[in-house]
């Protein structure tokens, strides 16, 4: 490829220009993905460096350390303790107690059966005491799944703060050679308030995200692996167990079903379309219909602004639920559009808003509009009013009309500032429930791809087929799993591209 | 009241940038000291680095003898000045300059003689009720500085204080903070930009580039005897014409020839070259603006043309362009130019320059260093 | 000359007074387009005459049936049960994401960087995957169905502080040497957090609670599956959503508009008295964060 200098590409014509840069961005791709196995390969070769030299870190200690420091390795906070440190030594202890309690008594149980996912199912026995049949439950699959989860995130902690342990062996012993003073148990405190405070913050919140959002994620990917279902949901009828990769096959497989029905290739392929032209739509047409709304209530020589703002504010304010369901139910086949056309003698036949797939898709297109133009509107107005106002006094003594301000200044700072938001927001409305659940329930029905999972329709989005699979007949939550993790694959992929694009998310000190 | 030590400090960033090489220095006991340099050569980062506020990659930082690597800014016995004054914008000014008090549990009636002594000696009793909102910058700053007073700190700190102000309100706080210093008698560290006002305020100045130190040294050190060709250009304004020239040696005199013309290098800079048995041979020349002169044609000296005259109001600035095109700055006092000698410097006049041996600075064109000292 | 620059100015004004003529009808047509289902839903809630959908929009005979229905039916638990959700989430949600983006903002420690990358990843699985394992963990607790709502409210809030983004934005704008002033002049950082920037973030804060409290009024999933099908665990809009199923919808469409305007209007009030800090928190932080 030609390389130009910037004055030679001054000379180019637009056109030429444009050749220029499209053939620049492919000639880039190459390089990129290079670049990113590089990258791979790099922090491989980083993570087994590291790791090399903790381990060496580690025997270092242990050759050079005094008593206290090698009875530390097996007695955690061992060091803290006879140096004084009463609290970090206590809480060392605590933790390695419990953790080899625990261990002993249960961990080591799920840990077991964590390969098989349970041997026995429930079984029916006959009760001599009470002279009938019972079902005798055995074992949990879901409870060792999800324990054994746990089970490895305590260990990994339990080496974590073995380490550090270690670590504050050595500590220690530095200071003392250096002469220096050790922290006291009052320094530690005062310290949660002060250095560490940010520890002490981060506690709570974080403790929160990995009960209740990483492990989940972590379970429900493994779930995918799996054939947990209602027919094996692991306790009551049958245990689940693994299943390797069967369940991507089926999603990914080109094979019709039963009836002619079409694939879950295909079924999958034509559910994502939709919800990458929903998501794309939805971000769109809010983001100029909103910027367009802001921009004239901003307009010079336009009274009452406070209130048209009001007015768009308050729709904000009314759960979305209501407002959803309501329309929804306005354009229902009898509902208030169509009863009262049919009345008014417009129509003969009730206009299929629901009922045909290109109908509804439009539809919730539109009705999306009119959910989200008010927050826009708003978030656009907060930036119309940062732009300088001299770029606009400088256009127009340059002689720019009011297109030209608008597709030269106003569009290009909104797009450099609500960059970040734009993908947010793109990939928000990829799993945008509410709207769609509430406004159609997927409706209507799929007739090809009836023989999916979950009762497929045309504007459903992946997100609310997962909910449909999970919540059908029979429940197939391997397979709802597996569209959770392509819904992440589809998410990464696009946010990876427009990071790399996008100037103002790389920078993030930038704008502080 | 302290002496504050700074041995081998460092600071090297998350991304590898290292922002301070090995910085030694030793303040004395009430010493005002400025460390001066161009934007992002270190001297707030090593400002902050002695504050507490950015941690110490390496070396230690003494106070008062103690080592102060770990403590936290508050019990490093500190106050300091911002450069946005970081006034706290919910507190009345009272309250700003109490703040610190509060937080040591210091009495209130004490706490009122102190703020209201303070604000007495700024000049500010009468806003004490204000918020800072509805202060003009000057205020403010008087206000931060008022903060920083009455922590009876051991160590001042100033991170450009005055950058925020105009240049007339400038000159004034400059003034200020030299009586501020009389009177609070204590150790200040200085951090600015410019070297007007290191100049004026230093008992000694550290001059930093890339996160080196340049020179240390007193303003009149810095200014007679830069170390090399950077201190030399940065301090003095307008700043130091450098002219590539030759150093030759002749019956064991030295000469430089800039411009087709001899001038030799006498009394003590030509002993100097005799003493360091300096070569013959390519050198980098300075001559400060003030110490060059116009002359006659006669006089053995340099030709050229005036390009731009600015009046300065005591003093005349001439941008001239000699035969070969380098660009010289001349400085000339008003009150020895004659009108009709000032009617004659107008753009595009022809003048002759010239400048004595004694007021030559001369730099190794390779390392950039003083030959001289 | 004089005449052809007079016409010139004349031109300027015609067209703005047109545009802006153009413009108010707009306005006008939006506000009207925007508002015309919540009058909708405030005059079908008066109707007496017929409980079903009808083609016409006011109502034939006033009266105030529907409310009084309102009050026979589980509808009073249903609002209970989400206000209690509402008001512990907001109290909880604003403690944890204040903590997280205040730390965020203004901490700089090694695990900073990798920890905003993880956290950006796990936002990018559809959270609702997590639901069934949470459903199952609550209700072997007995945090389900009758019980839902403490169950929802330890599952809204355990994870709420994902959603720093909107308020780190904000601290990022308050100048960092404010902290640095207050830790110089002797505050620990605790200090620094409660007598420094929280008085200088009431709009966060009051932004940061108004969200979390108009939450749980529509959430709708997860509501749902941990009540399963309990009336006495639904939230409101798990409660409504049962009336306008096909079988019910006969019966009860209009009482479904009354409960609407009885939830929609303290809402709504509360909302427009905070309008202010919630039109900074979206302008100053949203975008920025």
């Amino acid at each position: 490829m030609k390389q130009y200098s910037d004055l030679e590409f001054l000379r180019l014509s637009k056109w030429q220009r444009f050749c220029h840069k499209l053939i620049a961005f492919f000639c880039a791709i190459p390089r990129a993905i290079a670049n990113f196995f590089k990258n791979i390969g790099k922090t491989v070769v980083k993570f087994f460096r590291k790791a090399g030299a903790e381990f060496k870190d580690i025997g270092q200690t242990f050759t050079q350390g005094d008593w206290r420091t090698k009875t530390s390795f097996l007695v955690m906070g061992f060091g803290n303790l006879t140096h004084g440190q009463i609290l970090r030594g206590i809480m060392f202890l605590l933790f390695e107690v419990v953790f080899i309690v625990y261990m002993i008594t249960t961990g080591g149980y799920w840990m077991s059966m964590l390969p098989s996912l349970g041997k026995q199912g429930p079984t029916t026995e006959y009760d001599p005491i009470y002279d009938s049949y019972t079902t005798v439950y055995h074992d949990n699959s879901f409870k060792i799944l999800l324990y054994g989860v746990l089970t490895i995130f305590f260990i990994i902690a339990f080496i974590y703060t073995w380490r550090t342990n270690v670590k504050q062996c050595k500590t220690i012993d530095q200071i003392i050679k250096r002469g220096g003073k050790l922290k006291s148990d009052k320094d530690d405190l005062r310290s949660m308030v002060d250095e560490q405070f940010y520890k002490t913050l981060l506690a709570l919140p974080l403790t929160g995200i990995l009960v209740f959002t990483v492990l989940p994620i972590v379970f429900m990917i493994l779930v995918a692996f799996t054939n947990y279902d209602g027919a094996h949901n692991g306790y009551a009828n049958n245990l689940f167990t693994w299943v390797g990769l069967d369940n991507f096959n089926t999603m990914l497989s080109w094979q019709g079903g039963a009836g002619g029905t079409q694939s879950y290739a295909a079924t999958f392929g034509e559910i994502l379309a939709w919800t990458l032209m929903w998501a794309f739509l939805a971000t769109f047409t809010n983001y100029f219909l909103g910027m367009f709304v802001a921009m004239m209530i901003n307009k010079k020589g336009i009274h009452l602004k406070k209130v048209w703002r009001t007015i768009l504010v308050m729709t904000i304010a009314i759960p979305q639920f209501i407002s959803l369901l309501y329309v929804s139910k306005m354009f229902a086949r009898n509902g208030l559009i169509n009863l009262a056309l049919l009345d008014l003698g417009w129509i003969k036949e009730p206009l299929p808003f629901w009922e045909d797939a290109t109908w509804a898709r439009v539809s919730v297109v539109l009705i999306n509009i009119w959910i989200g133009i008010p927050h826009l509107m708003l978030i656009a107005t907060g930036i119309l009013m940062n732009i300088p106002a001299d770029l606009y006094e400088s256009a127009r003594i340059d002689g720019a009309n009011a297109w030209q301000q608008y597709s030269k200044i106003t569009l290009p700072y909104m797009l450099f500032i609500t960059g970040p938001y734009l993908l947010t927001s793109f990939t928000g409305n990829m799993n945008n429930f509410n709207v769609i659940y509430l406004l159609t329930g997927g409706a209507p029905t799929n007739v090809a791809a009836s023989g999916a999972a979950g009762s497929v329709g045309h504007t459903d989005l992946l997100i609310t087929w997962l909910f449909k699979i999970t919540t059908g007949a029979e429940s197939q939550y391997y397979l709802a799993s597996v569209v959770g993790i392509l819904v992440f694959v589809v998410v990464a992929l696009i946010s990876l591209v427009v990071y790399n694009v996008l100037p103002s998310i790389k920078n993030e000190e930038d704008f502080q | 009241m302290a002496s504050v030590k700074l041995t081998d400090v460092k600071k090297v960033y998350d991304n590898n940038v290292v922002a301070v090489h090995d910085f030694n220095l030793n303040i004395k006991d009430k010493e005002f000291v400025v460390f001066v340099g161009p934007s992002g050569c270190g001297k707030s980062t090593t400002l902050r680095m002695i504050a507490g506020l950015e941690e110490i990659s390496g070396g230690t930082v003494e106070i008062d003898g103690e080592v102060v690597n770990d403590l936290q800014p508050k019990d490093r016995g500190i106050a300091m000045v911002f450069q946005n004054y970081a006034l706290y914008p919910h507190m009345t000014v009272y309250d700003n300059i109490a703040f610190s008090l509060r937080l040591k549990k210091v009495p209130e009636d004490v706490i009122y003689d102190k703020v209201t002594k303070a604000a007495e000696i700024l000049g500010i009793t009468e806003y004490l009720m204000r918020k800072p909102r509805a202060l003009s910058g000057g205020q403010r700053q008087r206000v931060a500085i008022g903060r920083a007073m009455v922590r009876d700190s051991k160590v001042f700190l100033m991170d450009e204080p005055l950058s925020n102000l105009d240049a007339k309100l400038r000159n004034q706080m400059r003034a200020e903070i030299i009586l501020l210093r009389q009177k609070l008698d204590t150790t200040f560290i200085y951090v600015t930009h410019d070297q007007t006002e290191a100049m004026t305020l230093a008992d000694r100045i550290v001059i930093m580039k890339d996160g080196y130190i340049m020179q240390v040294g007193t303003p009149d050190e810095v200014f007679d005897m830069p170390d090399n060709l950077f201190v030399a250009e940065f301090i003095g304004a307008p700043k130091m014409n450098i002219v590539k020239t030759k150093l030759v040696l002749e019956n064991g005199k030295y000469y430089v020839t800039p411009f087709g013309a001899k001038i030799p290098v006498d009394g003590d800079k030509g002993k100097a070259l005799a003493d360091k048995k300096v070569k013959a041979g390519d050198v980098l020349l300075g001559v400060r603006p003030e110490h060059i002169e116009l002359a006659s044609e006669a006089d053995h000296a340099i030709p050229c043309k005036l390009i731009v005259d600015e009046m300065m109001g005591s003093e005349l600035h001439l941008h001239v362009d000699t035969e070969d095109g380098t660009r010289l700055i001349v400085r000339v006092p008003t009150l020895d130019l004659s009108k009709e000698d000032r009617k004659k410097l107008v753009a595009g006049a022809k003048l002759y320059i010239t400048f004595e041996g004694k007021a030559m600075h001369l730099f190794d064109p390779a390392t950039e260093k003083n030959l001289l000292t | 000359m004089n005449n052809t620059t007079e016409k010139r100015h004349m031109g300027l004004k015609a067209l703005n007074r047109a545009s802006n003529t153009a413009i108010y009808i707009l306005l006008i047509l939006i506000s009207v387009i925007w508002l015309i289902p919540f009058v909708f839903i405030v005059l079908q809630s008066f109707r007496v005459e017929s409980t079903y959908q009808v083609g016409y929009v006011i109502p034939h005979q006033w009266g105030l049936q529907n409310y009084i229905n309102l009050w026979n039916s589980d509808f009073k638990r249903w609002y209970l049960n989400t206000f209690i959700i509402a008001l512990a989430a907001a109290v909880l949600t604003t403690v944890i994401q204040l903590c997280m983006s205040y730390t965020l903002s203004r901490f700089r420690f090694k695990m900073r960087g990798p920890l905003m990358r993880f956290m950006l990843i796990l936002g990018m699985f559809p959270g609702m995957l997590t639901m069934i394992i949470l459903y199952r963990v609550l209700s072997d607790i007995g945090l389900t169905q009758a019980n839902a709502v403490p169950g929802l409210i330890l599952v809204s809030v355990a994870s709420s502080g994902m959603g720093y983004y909107v308020s780190k934005g904000f601290f990022d704008t308050i100048p960092k040497s404010l902290d640095e002033a207050a830790r110089v002049d002797g505050a620990t950082r605790l200090q620094v957090l409660y007598k420094i920037i929280l008085p200088l973030a009431k709009p966060i804060v009051i932004y940061t609670i108004l969200t979390a409290f108009m939450g749980p009024w529509g959430d709708y999933v997860f509501a749902r599956y941990v009540a399963m099908g309990t009336s006495a665990g639904y939230n409101v809009a798990v409660g409504m959503y049962s009336w306008l199923s096909a079988d019910q919808i006969a019966n009860w469409y209009t009482t479904f508009c009354a409960g609407g305007v009885i939830v929609a209007v303290p809402v709504t009030i509360l909302f427009l008295c905070l309008q202010k800090y919630y039109v900074e928190g979206v302008t100053g932080g949203a975008v920025k964060g």
